[in-house]
């Protein structure tokens, strides 16, 4: 009986000698390794709540897929340097992004760029109208210019300035109430005042609408 | 399958260990903010990143996926231990004889633990624990309580994921020391619980075997987690020895395993937008020895099916959580092995939980436990011998059921504020509506269902 736990053991002993062995950097869910490719980290890390594809099915996430480039780059960069410091931030992206290089960063912002973008979700008439003319001609009386100056004509995004189209709602809200409450995203400074006078209802009424529509 | 468990005694170093803890709580109260456990060190992340509202040891869709993939997600951290801590108050409603009652109506430090968690490599990773249980058991000479340590859950993982934009597989292997500890979803056996005291009422006489096993039995199991739909799991078990004996350490054996017992699990999973849901069935086989001491004569076997169901709904600042699980019990043999009078006998245990969690930090669960089965004297004795030499028969107050049933139902409201995400202060009421088979004077001595009635206190911590 002895003899056969002893086998016992020295075969599992041996089996897990041998799957340590086979550890794979291309199935590396390792947050430290440099040589893991970008297209790797995306599948094994990144996927877990932003999905395979860059829309993830949490609104506690934000869609990634179709972003530009060069806003993914600044985000990453952000949480990296821990400039972007929202909550979400901290809790999230602060530990799976420490150990990024400038490459990955890259390679990770290019694998989402070139994502198709989620499809939209439709809203309430009354809102996503509120929503729209918010967007395309802002609020004069509160000196909130129109959206649509920086973000595009559909929502598409443009360089450090995000897609906005398809994004889920929820997100959306708490990151206008980001703007206008905290310092905590300090590359999008320029939102704060933007945000400044919106009110809850005018908020949700723009993430509704921009949830609602997809290019 | 009634619950048994107790530990042997050891001397210890109880009154310094009870020290060092209660300073190491208050460290923790005053500097939560720098405290986070192995894991949350080792992926740089917030504990409710995975576990749900910060509702340990429940998980989130992610901290789903870090254990599946064998914990192995982040860097190898350097010191990969945590320490854990509870600190209770209990009190039963009816403390009368006071001698079944030990440590009522007094706040002390209760258990203790220490893990080793975390990565190893990219495929291999921990979790294990080991629990210093301050009140293990009291000196029958001197009445004084001895501290004692024991092996608590183990779960050494290997796995790999498979994962292309259109197809995610995740595989592994696990060697564990309790039916369902490999599970992800908190209606599994050995997860779907509440911190636990000792002390007083909280919970009906019987449970089911599969639930009874911890700690005791070493045990190596298969899964594979397919595109985030089909959990499947199968695993063998046998009683902990030899080169496994580490797994059952300073624990006594309960329920001595005969041969290989299999363990299955399938869980069907869904994700969509902040919602999530599981349906899952379970089951297992187990042939247990009558002497938990001695791996011979006939022995009783248990036939236990499980169907569980949790549904979450994550988003901030809301966690909501319900949760389901029954189990059906069949044994048979009892009679001849002389632990039971029939030749078969069922138990049925059902457990219900609602929980819901602001911010993370203020919740609020109410759960209801209901065990039902078929009376047996054996089983759920009501009557002892007097001792006189007379052979008369007398009630067993407290803990016997005169009608030799196990039909036991109770709520279970609890509040609970989580000042920092590693530490958790909570109150718990434990209603009982039945006991022992009866709702009034269940046990034949008087005693009703209602005296049990139990107030839960404590403070727990990790770091």
């Amino acid at each position: 009986m002895k003899l056969r736990s002893a086998h016992l053991t020295h075969s599992m002993l041996a089996l897990v000698v041998l799957l340590a062995a086979c550890t794979s950097p291309e199935r590396s869910r390792s947050l430290l390794t440099t040589n893991v490719a970008a297209s790797t980290i995306a599948m094994q890390l990144c996927s877990n709540c932003h999905g395979m594809k860059g829309i993830s099915d949490s609104p506690n996430f934000p869609n990634l897929a179709a972003q530009p480039e060069a806003y993914l780059i600044s985000q990453l960069q952000g949480f990296r340097g821990h400039t972007r410091s929202d909550k979400d931030g901290y809790d999230y992206m602060w530990g799976i992004t420490a150990n990024l290089n400038d490459e990955q960063i890259a390679g990770l912002a290019r694998y989402y760029s070139e994502q198709a973008p989620a499809s939209r979700k439709p809203g309430s008439d009354t809102k996503v109208s509120a929503g729209k003319v918010i967007y395309e001609q802002g609020i004069a009386a509160q000196s909130v210019p129109a959206c649509i100056s920086c973000h595009g004509e559909h929502a598409e995004g443009n360089q450090t300035f995000p897609r906005l189209a398809g994004q889920h709602s929820e997100y959306l809200k708490k990151q206008l109430t980001v703007f206008q409450l905290t310092n905590q995203r300090p590359d999008g400074a320029v939102m704060k005042a933007i945000t400044h006078s919106l009110s809850p209802k005018d908020m949700e009424n723009i993430a509704d609408y921009l949830q609602s529509i997809s290019p | 399958m009634i619950i048994s468990s107790c530990y042997p005694s050891s001397s210890s170093f109880r009154k310094i260990s009870s020290l060092a803890i209660t300073i190491l709580l208050s460290l923790l109260l005053c500097n939560g903010a720098l405290a986070v456990p192995t894991f949350a060190r080792q992926t740089g992340q917030s504990c409710l990143a995975c576990h749900a509202g910060g509702q340990y040891p429940e998980l989130t869709p992610y901290g789903r996926l870090f254990k599946l993939t064998g914990y192995t997600l982040g860097e190898r951290p350097v010191i990969p231990l945590s320490v854990m801590g509870v600190a209770s108050y209990t009190k039963t409603i009816n403390a009368d004889p006071s001698a079944d009652f030990p440590k009522n109506a007094v706040a002390l430090f209760q258990t203790g633990s220490v893990f080793l968690a975390g990565k190893i490599s990219d495929n291999i990773g921990l979790f294990s624990q080991v629990t210093y249980d301050n009140y293990s058991q009291q000196n029958a000479d001197t009445n004084e309580w001895v501290g004692h340590s024991h092996s608590d859950n183990f779960d050494l993982r290997y796995a790999d994921r498979f994962i292309q934009p259109d197809n995610d597989v995740i595989v592994g292997l696990s060697l564990n020391n309790n039916p369902s500890v490999t599970d992800v979803w908190g209606t599994a056996p050995a997860w779907m619980q509440y911190v636990p005291t000792k002390f007083g009422y909280t919970g009906a006489s019987a449970a089911p075997v599969v639930s009874q096993l911890g700690q005791q039995v070493a045990g190596l199991g298969a899964y594979v987690f397919w595109n985030k739909t089909i959990y499947a799991e199968m695993s063998l078990y046998q009683t902990a020895k030899n080169a496994f004996s580490f797994l059952k350490a300073g624990n006594d054996i309960s329920n001595r395993l005969s041969g290989t017992s299999p363990y299955w699990r399938l869980a069907l999973n869904k994700e969509w937008g902040p919602h999530n849901i599981m349906a899952g069935l379970f089951g297992m086989n187990a042939n247990v020895y009558p002497d938990p001491t001695m791996a011979s004569g006939p022995t009783t076997h248990y036939r236990d099916r499980g169907i569980d169901a949790q549904y979450q709904y994550l988003l901030d600042p809301d966690t909501v959580t319900l949760q389901f699980s029954y189990i059906k019990e069949d044994s048979s043999g009892g009679d001849i092995a002389g632990t039971a009078s029939n030749s078969s006998n069922t138990l049925k245990q059902l457990k219900l939980k609602a929980s819901y969690i602001y911010r993370a930090k203020y919740g609020a669960s109410l759960g209801y436990l209901q065990t039902t089965g078929s009376s047996d004297s054996g089983l759920y004795p009501g009557l002892q011998d007097d001792g006189t030499g007379t052979g008369n028969m007398i009630p067993i107050p407290g803990s016997g059921s005169i009608t030799n049933n196990p039909d036991t139902r109770a709520w279970i409201p609890e509040l609970f504020w989580e000042p920092v995400q590693n530490a958790r202060i909570g109150m718990q009421y434990y209603k009982f509506n039945r006991f022992n088979g009866a709702a009034n004077n269940y046990d034949g001595a008087g005693r009703n269902a209602r005296d049990n009635n139990t107030l839960f206190v404590y403070i727990w911590a990790a770091y």
